[in-house]
């Protein structure tokens, strides 16, 4: 019975199973279908590009994203996911140096059981790791839950679990300290809520860094 | 010379302030703007505040209209907070749509307002899935110095917590409507979430309530929410990596700041 | 209403209550009364009081805020710009006026995009406004001017004329003088001065017996009080030539009684702004 507990307890830390093709668009300087679980989200990145004149930073490069629900025009909702793709990109990149030039990241969503948003900005990390544009560092996204009736912590719930939340959280970390770059959360929490979810999911974020480097190098072999 | 020095060189400027332990504006890094709060100015609406923190100014004003609600949730009013960015309040904005920034604001709000679970929908409701209330709350922004999320949230919070709804009846058979709007009742409100905007600068320095221009300048940006003894948001939308002590920081400042606001809310609402 | 993939959006069928309430109870017959005396006891021709400021908005170049009676308008000007998409030099620079209801601002809810009696009001400002600047002095430049109502309380756009004008003069335009602006409205014989929301209607309906002449409308007078002169008259109905000449007369009074009001204000800025120059010099 007690070894049982612990294989499910175990269990809820560990991510949803992960998969990723690289390169699959021709277009695009970089691309990759990211998916964890059943959620499954597409990546394109363009760049540097020549930037419109509007939006032209005579001291660094303009981020542009576009994230694209997977039905129906994108609306307000779509809009917030996109800024926090957007500003998430743009601390990852060393936008320095390719002043008066655009990198544009275009996120497609195809599938979401959950945890879109973490997986979309993982799906543009591995994007741009692929395009080869100078970054500063890799992040990795992690979401999280705290169920309704049993107050767990439930690291990368699928749909289902979702349903049942009290609370989410979505952090995404940077690979070196495992800094906080980006974060955001739905429900209402404690302190000791935000700091216990934090440290599982920085825990966690560790999975999706070693998952990068294999991916990469695998293709890298293929090359 | 400070002005064109300023104008030519804005982040030296900007760099040279803080190296001294001040802020262009004389205040401490983790020091707040005051912010006040004046309920009921607007007459046409059926309930406003205008809420100003330093000089950001937020004027929030509630329609209330009836309607049939939706069909899966026949119990359910309707709360529509729209952010209004308008070219009058800076000159960032420009006519036509709102911006994507306008957008994000509104969506962060009403994401706010869910989480916080302040307002309970069902309390709208006048007949199950024939009428309910619409609450349209308009967000103007009227001057745009920084911290706009936390001038639209009080200013909301603050006209919610004034809002009175005139007596409904509503006869389900004949589906007629009476309004008696000499009998209006105040509309419950649950809690009083607050938020709080951090601006953060390279080597985890920490700016409480910026200004536009530390905003615009800032390398990241990081807004908390409160609402009594726990929180409802906590939003970092990218920027500069922090670390766990500048978020534990900045915690403890934004529940004392709290705590403050909700004082000012309150007792502007029982004046 | 149409959906807006770029706000959020309330149910598609929405009325606001005041539909729904008693009729028999709230209003008695108000039109007839307020021919003899109006509803908040002024006289036909008194106007109600005004309060102005400048400098309330501290990202805009010039701002300044109104209120007459209950009406309440913000407004602010911007930095000269180019102006968008012209090719060719134009000597004269340009006024780009935006007038716009708050959506809580009337007694129905407005959408938020302007709409055509918002158009109109926008380009009636910029006709009023655009004879007071000395536009020569900015060629082929745009001066933004943005007129927001807060609160509708009546004469909302004369009440915007005042306060874009001294918005301007806040924003150090070169101006000839100062623009005030002042409403009208008749029904039947009788002459309405500054009218509230209630005359507005009540002159833009046409009288229930229309015993000729069918006299009823507004008209919008705005002046150059310093000068004598008057920069837009905008009339909106039917009204006779006698009665048009009456209310031009009257209206120039009205415009030169408020003008001391707004010259005040603007003594008080520019006093505020000496000010704050002799302390940054020290």
């Amino acid at each position: 019975m007690q070894n049982q507990l612990e294989t499910t307890e175990e269990e809820e830390c560990v991510l949803r199973p992960m998969n990723c093709e690289l390169n699959q668009l021709s277009r695009p300087d970089g691309s990759a279908m990211f998916m964890q679980g059943d959620t499954v989200v597409v990546a394109g990145v363009y760049g540097p590009i020549e930037a419109k004149l509007q939006k032209m930073m005579h001291d660094r490069a303009t981020v542009e994203t576009m994230f694209s629900p997977a039905k129906g025009p994108p609306c307000v909702d779509d809009r917030a996911k996109e800024t926090v793709i957007r500003e998430t990109c743009e601390a990852v990149l060393l936008t320095a140096l390719h002043p008066g030039m655009a990198i544009s990241i275009n996120v497609q969503e195809l599938q979401d059981s959950g945890g879109l948003l973490a997986c979309a900005i993982n799906a543009a990390c591995l994007a741009l790791i692929i395009s080869s544009i100078s970054m500063k560092f890799t992040v990795a996204a992690v979401s999280c839950m705290i169920d309704r009736e049993s107050g767990k912590l439930i690291v990368d719930p699928d749909s289902t679990q979702i349903q049942q939340a009290r609370v989410t959280f979505t952090y995404v970390f940077e690979g070196i300290k495992k800094d906080l770059v980006s974060c955001h959360t739905t429900g209402r929490f404690s302190e000791n809520e935000l700091m216990e979810s934090l440290e599982k999911c920085r825990a966690a974020s560790q999975n999706i860094f070693d998952f990068y480097r294999n991916i990469v190098e695998q293709y890298a072999i293929k090359l | 010379m400070a002005s064109q020095y300023k104008t030519i060189h804005p982040v030296k400027y900007l760099r040279d302030y803080l190296a001294q332990d001040i802020r262009p504006d004389g205040r401490e890094f983790l020091r707040f703007r005051s912010a006040s709060v004046n309920v009921g100015a607007i007459s046409q609406a059926d309930s406003s505040a205008i809420f100003k923190i330093g000089s950001t100014t937020v004027v929030c004003g509630i329609k209330a209209e009836l309607a049939a609600p939706k069909a899966d949730t026949p119990n359910c009013g309707y709360l529509i907070p729209n952010v209004e960015l308008s070219p009058l309040c800076s000159p960032k904005f420009r006519p036509g749509p709102p911006s994507d920034q306008a957008q994000v604001a509104s969506k962060t709000i009403d994401d706010i307002l869910i989480n916080s679970s302040a307002l309970d929908l069902t309390d709208l409701c006048v007949c199950i899935d024939k009428l309910v209330w619409v609450l349209y709350c308009d967000l103007i922004c009227i001057d745009y110095d920084g911290s706009v999320t936390d001038a639209c949230l009080g200013a909301l919070v603050a006209a919610l917590k004034s809002l009175t709804l005139p007596e409904v009846q509503h006869n389900p058979e004949t589906g007629a409507i009476v309004v008696d709007t000499s009998d209006r009742k105040p509309f419950p409100l649950k809690s009083l979430p607050v938020s709080t905007t951090f601006a953060i600068f390279d080597e985890q320095l920490l700016l409480a309530d910026p200004t536009d221009e530390e905003e615009s300048l800032a390398k990241g940006k990081l807004c908390l929410v409160i609402d009594g003894p726990e929180l409802c948001g906590l939003y970092k939308p990218g920027g500069i990596p922090i670390s766990q002590e500048l978020l534990s920081k900045s915690l403890e400042k934004s529940k004392k700041r709290a705590d403050l606001i909700r004082k000012v809310i309150e007792a502007a609402v029982t004046n | 209403m149409p959906f807006d993939q770029k706000r959020i959006n309330g149910p598609e069928v929405s009325v606001p209550y005041s539909v729904y309430t008693d009729v028999n109870k709230s209003k008695s017959s108000k039109p007839k009364k307020s021919l003899h005396k109006r509803v908040d006891g002024r006289e036909h021709k008194d106007l109600r009081k005004i309060f102005v400021k400048t400098g309330v908005i501290s990202q805009a170049k010039g701002s300044a805020y109104i209120e007459v009676g209950i009406t309440k308008v913000v407004c602010s000007v911007f930095d000269p710009r180019e102006i968008p998409n012209k090719n060719e030099y134009s000597l004269q620079g340009e006024l780009f006026c935006e007038f716009k209801y708050a959506p809580f601002a009337c007694a129905k809810r407005r959408i938020h995009q302007q709409d055509a009696e918002e158009k109109e009001f926008s380009l009636v400002m910029q006709r009023s406004l655009e004879p007071a600047v000395c536009r020569q002095e900015f060629p082929n430049f745009q001066v933004d001017v943005y007129a927001l109502v807060l609160d509708n309380g009546g004469s909302s756009l004369a009440a915007a004329i005042m306060c874009a004008s001294l918005a301007l003069a806040d924003a150090s335009v070169p101006m000839f003088g100062l623009v005030t602006a002042v409403s009208a409205g008749f029904y039947k014989d009788t002459m309405f001065l500054d009218l509230t929301v209630e005359e507005e209607v009540l002159c833009n309906s046409a009288p229930a017996k229309p015993n000729p002449p069918n006299n009823h409308g507004l008209i919008m007078q705005a002046a150059l009080p310093q000068h004598d002169q008057i920069s837009e008259f905008f009339l909106v109905g039917s009204i006779n030539i006698d009665c048009i000449k009456q209310a031009i007369e009257t209206l120039t009074v009205a415009n030169k009684n408020i003008c001391p009001v707004v010259q005040q204000c603007l003594v008080k800025t520019v006093l505020r702004a000496l000010k704050r120059k002799e302390q940054e010099k020290n």
